[in-house]
C-alpha cells in the first residue's frame, strides 16, 4: 500500500520538478507546490478531526474556562488555598485539551512526512541542495520554508476570500427571510 | 519557596547523573568492548546510498548475514537499512491509534507509548542492540534516530497549541522567555553532549527508569492518600464555587507585566500580583528540557505541574507558556540530534504513525465516558510498571526481569 502511494507520489513529483526546465527554479517551485498540496490535505483532515471532536473540545474548553473563572475569583477574594485547589483540578483538564491538540496537529501535519520521504529519496541521495548566502539549504529546511510560505499564502487567501464574500453579501439588498428563501 | 529550589536541584542531580553515566566510560556494567575476532570480518565499506552519519556508520559495520552484521543484498527495512526490521505499517497505525487514544483520554504518557512502539513493537530496539559489539557507532546513531522519532511524535502536540495561544495572546512573555531560553539551553546541551554517545542499552535503561518513576507517581495518585489529596482539592474547589456568585470571566483582560527584573518579575493578573524568579524558571526549563530531550518525550506533563504547583502561577498563563517551552525544546533537540549527531529519520514511519494518532484522538473522547478515570490510570500503571521494569533490567543488566 505504502509502495503504491510512493509510486503515485513519485510520478507526481517527476511532473512537478520539470515545469520550467531550469533545475534550481524547478526545485524551488516544485517544493512550493508540494507544500501547498500538503497544507491543503492537512487542512482537510484537521477539519475532519475538529468536526468529529467538536463537542468534546467545546466541553473541555467550557470546563477549563469555568476553572479559570473560578481561579480568578479565588484570586480576587485572596483565597490562595482555593486557588491552588482549582489549579490542581485544572491540570488534568488542561492535559486532555493539550493532547487533543496533538490529535489536531497530527491530522494537519501527517502529509508533510510523506512529502519529506519523497524529497529524501529524490534529493538527499542525489545531494541536490540550494545555496543561500554561503549556507547550504537541504531538502528538509527548504520544505519547511515552502510549507510555511504555503500555509501563510493559504491563510491569506482564505481571509481575502471571506472578506470578498462578506462584501458581496453586503451589496445584496436585504431580503425578508421567509420559508421560500431556503426552499429548493 | 524552599520547594521551588529543591525540586530543580534534585532533578538537576538526576540529569547530571544521566549525562555522566553516558560520558564516563565504564560507568555501566555493560562496557562496549568489541570482540577480538571483529577485525577479521569484512566491513560494508559503503554508505549504501544512505545520507549523513547513518551512511557513514553503516559503512563501518561488518558485512554478513548474522546478528550485528549488515547484508547489503537484504531488502531494505526501517531507516532504509538493508536487513532492518520491515515495519508493518498496518501494525504501526494500530499502535499509533493506541498512542492517540492514550494521549486524548489520559491526557499524558503518549510519549512513553510511542517509545515502546519504536523500541519493542516495531522491533527497532533488538535490531539496534545487535550492533552493540560489532558496530557501536551504528548502535548509537540508531539510538538517536529512535529518540528523535519519539520526540517528533510527541513534540508535535505543541505546534498548533502555540499558534492558538499566540493568537489568543495568552503567552506570558517574561515567563516564556525565561522558560523557553532554559528549554533551548537544556535541549541543546543534552542533545549535543549525548547525541552519538548513548548506546541503545543505556537509553533503554534510562527510559525504563523514567517510566518506572512515572508509574510510581501514578500509583501514589491511586492510593487512598493520593486520592484524598485530589478529593480535598476537588472539595475545596467546589466549596469555593458555591461560595461565589456567578460572574463573567474577566480573565480575558490578560496578563500585564508590572515589573521586569533578572531575579524578580511581577505579573498582574486580575488585580493580583504574581512574582516569579526568572532564574528559577530558566533553571526549570533547562532541567525539564534536558530530561525530555534525553528520554525523547515532550515534557508537557512536567512543565505544567512545575509552573502551577511549584511556581504557583495561574493556569491562564501556564497553558500557553508551557506549550511554547515544549515547542522550543522539541525543535532544538530534534535539529541538534539530526544536525550534530546525524540521526537518520524514517519519514514514512512518522507520517503513518501520525495517521494512527489522529484516528486514536477521535476514538478517545468517545470511549472516555465509558471508562472511569481511575481505571484508565490503573491500566497505565500496570503497563508502566511492566514496561519500566522490563526496559530498566534489559538496558542496565542485559536481561529483562519480566517476559518481553
Amino acid at each position: 500500500m505504502i509502495a503504491f502511494v510512493q509510486t503515485i507520489l513519485d510520478r507526481f513529483l517527476c511532473g512537478l520538478y520539470a515545469l520550467t526546465g531550469v533545475a534550481v527554479l524547478d526545485y524551488l517551485l516544485g517544493t512550493l507546490i508540494i507544500g501547498i498540496v500538503v497544507v491543503l490535505i492537512g487542512e482537510l483532515t484537521a477539519g475532519l478531526v475538529l468536526r468529529i471532536n467538536r463537542q468534546h473540545l467545546d466541553d473541555l474548553d467550557t470546563r477549563i474556562a469555568a476553572a479559570r473563572r473560578l481561579s480568578t475569583q479565588a484570586l480576587e477574594t485572596g483565597d490562595r488555598q482555593a486557588y491552588r485547589a482549582i489549579n490542581k483540578e485544572a491540570n488534568d483538564l488542561f492535559g486532555r485539551l493539550f493532547f487533543n491538540g496533538f490529535g489536531l496537529s497530527a491530522a494537519a501535519l501527517w502529509p508533510a512526512f510523506f512529502a519529506l520521504d519523497s524529497l529524501q529519496r529524490h534529493f538527499a541521495e542525489a545531494g541536490l541542495s540550494v545555496t543561500l548566502g554561503g549556507y547550504r539549504i537541504n531538502y528538509v529546511l527548504l520544505f519547511l520554508v515552502c510549507y510555511l510560505v504555503a500555509k501563510f499564502l493559504l491563510a491569506r487567501s482564505k481571509r481575502l476570500l471571506t472578506a470578498a464574500m462578506l462584501t458581496a453579501q453586503a451589496k445584496i439588498p436585504n431580503q425578508p427571510i421567509n420559508q421560500s428563501t431556503f426552499s429548493c | 519557596m524552599q520547594s521551588i529550589k529543591t525540586v530543580p536541584i534534585i532533578c538537576g542531580i538526576i540529569s547530571i547523573l544521566m549525562v555522566a553515566g553516558v560520558l564516563i566510560p565504564g560507568a555501566w556494567a555493560q562496557t562496549q568492548t568489541p570482540p577480538a575476532d571483529q577485525e577479521k570480518l569484512a566491513l560494508v565499506g559503503s554508505d549504501l546510498g544512505l545520507p549523513g552519519k547513518l551512511g557513514q556508520e553503516l559503512a563501518k559495520a561488518p558485512a554478513g548475514k548474522q546478528n550485528g552484521q549488515i547484508d547489503p543484498q537484504a531488502p531494505r527495512g526501517a531507516f532504509g537499512i538493508p536487513g532492518a526490521p520491515q515495519v508493518n505499517y498496518l501494525l504501526a497505525i494500530v499502535w499509533a491509534t493506541w498512542v492517540g487514544w492514550i494521549f486524548s483520554t489520559v491526557g499524558a504518557f503518549g510519549g512513553v507509548m510511542a517509545g515502546v512502539g519504536h523500541m519493542t513493537i516495531y522491533g527497532l530496539g533488538d535490531f539496534t542492540r545487535s550492533f552493540k559489539q560489532t558496530a557501536p557507532g551504528l548502535n548509537k546513531t540508531l539510538t538517536d534516530s529512535i529518540r528523535t522519532s519519539n520526540q517528533f511524535l510527541v513534540g508535535l502536540s505543541s505546534v498548533l497549541s502555540v499558534i492558538n495561544y499566540l493568537k489568543m495572546r495568552r503567552i506570558s512573555w517574561p515567563l516564556g522567555l525565561a522558560l523557553g531560553a532554559g528549554s533551548i539551553v537544556g535541549a541543546f546541551t543534552v542533545a549535543s553532549i549525548t547525541g552519538g554517545r548513548v548506546s541503545f542499552s543505556q537509553y533503554q535503561g534510562w527510559f525504563g527508569l523514567f517510566v518506572l518513576v512515572v508509574g510510581g507517581v501514578l500509583v501514589y495518585e491511586t492510593t487512598p492518600r493520593g486520592q484524598a489529596s485530589k478529593k480535598a482539592a476537588r472539595a475545596a474547589a467546589q466549596a469555593f464555587e458555591k461560595s461565589v456568585k456567578e460572574k463573567a470571566d474577566t480573565s480575558v483582560q490578560g496578563v500585564q507585566v508590572s515589573a521586569w527584573g533578572l531575579t524578580r518579575t511581577s505579573l498582574s493578573f486580575f488585580g493580583m500580583e504574581f512574582e516569579f524568579n526568572p532564574i528559577w524558571a530558566f533553571v526549570g526549563g533547562v532541567i525539564i528540557a534536558a530530561i525530555s530531550a534525553f528520554i525523547g518525550v515532550g515534557g508537557g506533563f512536567l512543565y505544567v505541574p512545575y509552573l502551577t504547583s511549584i511556581v504557583g502561577l495561574p493556569m491562564y498563563v501556564v497553558a500557553g507558556t508551557s506549550a511554547l517551552a515544549v515547542f522550543a525544546s522539541m525543535v532544538t533537540s530534534i535539529t541538534t540530534y539530526v544536525k550534530v549527531a546525524g540521526a537518520g529519520m524514517d519519514w514514512v514511519l512518522i507520517g503513518v504513525q501520525l495517521i494512527g494518532v489522529f484516528v486514536g484522538s477521535m476514538i478517545g473522547p468517545r470511549t472516555q465516558k465509558h471508562i472511569p478515570d481511575i481505571w484508565l490510570k490503573r491500566l497505565f500503571i500496570v503497563l508502566a510498571l511492566y514496561v519500566g521494569l522490563g526496559y530498566f533490567s534489559k538496558g542496565f543488566f542485559g536481561q529483562a526481569w519480566v517476559p518481553m
